[in-house]
């Protein structure tokens, strides 16, 4: 007769009644020779009914708890959060959108005018259209010019020479802007074409001008810079002031 | 498996799985947290399930997990604080449950893992491979384990009978 042992997994389904067939019965032959196993197997059914029995009742639950623990419900509300999260994200992202669009929109304000340069050409209107009367300094010689903008406005300021195209310096005169001493130069073609040109510097937020142009109230500016200073050249928004600026822009550049 | 389906397919199981929670909680609030964060796991993690494998063993194994991981944080939180309580604490005392039967306060005085492998194999009836796998050992190693548990049980159990339970919490 078979005198070994059952293996602790048979003893244990033995238990949970997971055997049947000759395993069980020898289980059952073993359990009947050696009564110490046998009472522990007992106590083990005994105790494994008990708990059945016991936590059954655990099963039940409030009505409002098992509501709120239905799938459908939980993923109505994990769907929602979702939504929630989605719609926060989309308003974070609307505020950076429009702080953005703001802030590029206030970009300008801090250098006191709205459009580049205009200045330089109020500056113009005020001069120019009454062809150079109230100029500061009067005077035709280009080095002269050169050595008051230099202790103006700055050393580094570029005044071009014009006479390949035509036009010669008339005087100039300085105005006091937000970002410090500007200057203009009043140029003449001798055929009643007046450019100016206008040089500013950056102000204390060193803003910078990229090369452009605009027109605005029948006048016409280019402007750019080099680094140090901001540049204009101002004329008559005409086909002849068009041309004048064209070829002052490309001496002064 | 379309939504529906899935629901259909996790509402009989969470009565069980309250009670598992609740008795390794031992907190009702605890539970039906636990229970809710299962179920939350289980719907967003539906995917990455095995068609093969049993649904219940794996809703069991995510919420013991979720469980371990919250007691592992609270310890360790508790370890910052400098108040390390001793690692099983009796029943909280606003609970309002009062054992007298001399199983159960043994049951509820086993460690976590005792009390885990007991409710699986016994009361749910699962197979020793399920929980071998809910718990990542071989089962051999079940084997062994369940026989310590059962062996606790016995001794717990059958000192209350001779005196006063162990555990008795009133309210």
């Amino acid at each position: 007769m078979n005198t070994t042992p059952p293996s602790e997994h048979d003893i244990h389904a033995y238990v949970d009644g997971h055997l049947d067939g000759p395993r069980r019965g020898e289980v059952e032959r073993y359990l009947s020779r050696h009564a110490e196993q046998a009472d522990e197997v007992q106590g083990w059914r005994h105790d494994a009914q008990q708990l059945r029995t016991l936590l059954a009742g655990d099963l039940g639950a409030a009505p409002a708890v098992e509501a709120a623990l239905d799938p459908t419900v939980m993923r109505l509300r994990r769907h929602q959060r979702r939504a929630s999260r989605v719609a926060m994200a989309a308003g974070l992202l609307l505020c950076l959108a429009l702080g953005g669009i703001g802030g590029w929109a206030a970009r300008g304000m801090g250098t006191g005018s709205t459009a580049p340069m205009a200045d330089a050409m109020q500056a113009y209107q005020l001069l120019a259209v009454d062809h150079g009367v109230g100029m500061d300094i009067t005077t035709g010689n280009e080095g002269d010019l050169r050595a008051w903008l230099a202790g103006r406005v700055g050393a580094t300021v570029h005044l071009p020479d014009l006479a390949d195209a035509g036009f010669r310096p008339m005087g100039g005169r300085l105005f006091a802007t937000d970002q410090g001493p500007a200057a203009m130069v009043l140029y003449d073609d001798g055929n009643g074409h007046t450019v100016s040109f206008y040089v500013r510097p950056p102000g204390a937020a060193r803003h910078l001008l990229p090369r452009g142009e605009r027109e605005d109230n029948g006048l016409l500016a280019d402007y750019w810079s080099d680094g140090w200073h901001n540049y204009a050249v101002v004329a008559l928004a005409d086909a002849a002031g068009r041309a004048a600026a064209q070829r002052v822009v490309v001496k002064a550049i | 498996m379309s939504d529906p389906r899935i629901d259909e397919a996790l509402r009989p199981m969470l009565p069980r799985l309250r009670r598992f929670a609740l008795w390794l909680a031992r907190d009702p609030f605890v539970a039906d947290d636990l229970v809710q964060s299962t179920v939350e796991r289980a719907l967003s993690k539906w995917a990455s399930r095995r068609e093969d494998e049993s649904l219940r063993a794996w809703l069991f194994a995510i919420l013991y997990r979720l469980f371990l991981d919250g007691k592992r944080r609270a310890s360790r939180y508790a370890l910052l604080l400098g108040s390390l309580h001793e690692d099983e604490p009796t029943w909280p005392s606003a609970e309002r449950v009062a054992i007298a039967n001399s199983t159960l306060a043994a049951f509820a005085a086993l460690p976590v893992e005792q009390r885990s492998l007991l409710i699986w194999i016994t009361v749910e009836g699962m197979s020793y491979q399920e929980v071998a796998d809910i718990l990542e050992i071989p089962i051999g190693t079940v084997m062994s384990r369940l026989s310590r548990a059962r062996r606790a049980l016995r001794l717990l159990g059958e000192g209350g009978r001779s005196e006063t339970p162990p555990l008795r919490l009133l309210k």
